[in-house]
């Protein structure tokens, strides 16, 4: 607990090192932990927080940000790469959900309802993001693979037990 | 330097800078400004013309000492330059030749 009291907010901290020019990054920083130091002393914790937050969104203007080419390249590129991904699992999910639409268009076998649309909806979306978690947390090459392939296969599951019903659960589809 | 001419914000702020005598970097000439001017400044405005009045040449700046309550980051330290001393001087004694120059008859109307 003390240890947080004398801490500003992480979240405002890392922005600020995204958006400043490396070569102003240590002296402003240093400026900003100091005012920080002082209204904790002054104000208390929760107050000094909140003014180190207006510091760190009023710093954000062109004189400090510089030239925008630094912003892409730190970590702003792995978060661009891991959105890119994001929407790519998410269009996935969408295009699946798109093909029984465009098949029951063209046959009588495929006769989906809007709650099936709902249930399946949920279920890519859901087993998405899911895996944009998986890929964004673990790190190891080998954890993602198992994680992933326990991931899909849950899905796999749940889909044939609400399709055809292969453990006789309450939700189970005929 | 004929060219140059300084706003009242960094005028204020090369004032400061002298005053402080060495000791002048962003949080203390807020400080500075908020106790001689009672004028509160963002440490976002006074970086912008810090870093300004560098460009221009009229202060110069190097790093000082790091210490814990700046969580061990450097200070930058700033310095008016001898075309920042130049350029005072000037803005000085065109203000005076204004403040000469007017009537007095102006002021008894008040």
């Amino acid at each position: 607990m003390k240890r947080r009291e004398n801490k500003p907010s992480r979240i405002a901290m890392t922005f600020f090192n995204w958006y400043c020019h490396p070569e102003f990054r240590e002296e402003i920083e240093g400026d900003l932990m100091e005012r920080f130091s002082t209204y904790s002393l002054k104000y208390g914790h929760n107050k000094a927080n909140r003014l180190f937050i207006k510091d760190v969104l009023f710093m954000f203007r062109p004189s400090i940000v510089g030239n925008i080419y630094h912003l892409t390249n730190t970590d702003t590129m792995e978060i661009t790469n891991q959105n890119k991904r994001l929407i790519t699992i998410l269009a996935t999910a969408i295009a699946l959900l798109l093909t029984p639409l465009i098949a029951m268009n063209f046959t009588n076998d495929v006769n989906w309802k809007i709650l099936d649309f709902l249930v399946a909806g949920i279920l890519l979306i859901g087993t998405g993001l899911t895996l944009e978690i998986i890929l964004r947390k673990i790190k190891t090459l080998r954890y993602r693979i198992l994680f992933g392939i326990t991931l899909f296969v849950v899905l796999l599951l749940i889909w044939a037990e609400l399709a055809v019903g292969i453990f006789g659960t309450p939700f189970a589809g005929s | 330097m004929s060219q140059k001419t300084l706003g009242e914000f960094e005028e204020i702020v090369i004032l400061i800078v002298a005053i402080l005598n060495g000791d002048a970097y962003s949080v203390s000439i807020i400080t500075e400004i908020d106790e001689r001017l009672n004028r509160n400044v963002s440490l976002g405005a006074i970086q912008t013309v810090l870093k300004r009045l560098e460009n221009k040449g009229l202060l110069k700046s190097e790093f000082g000492d790091a210490t814990n309550e700046r969580g061990g980051k450097r200070k930058r330290l700033y310095e008016v330059t001898a075309e920042g001393q130049k350029i005072l001087d000037h803005t000085r004694v065109q203000r005076n030749s204004l403040w000469e120059a007017i009537p007095r008859l102006s002021f008894k109307l008040y």
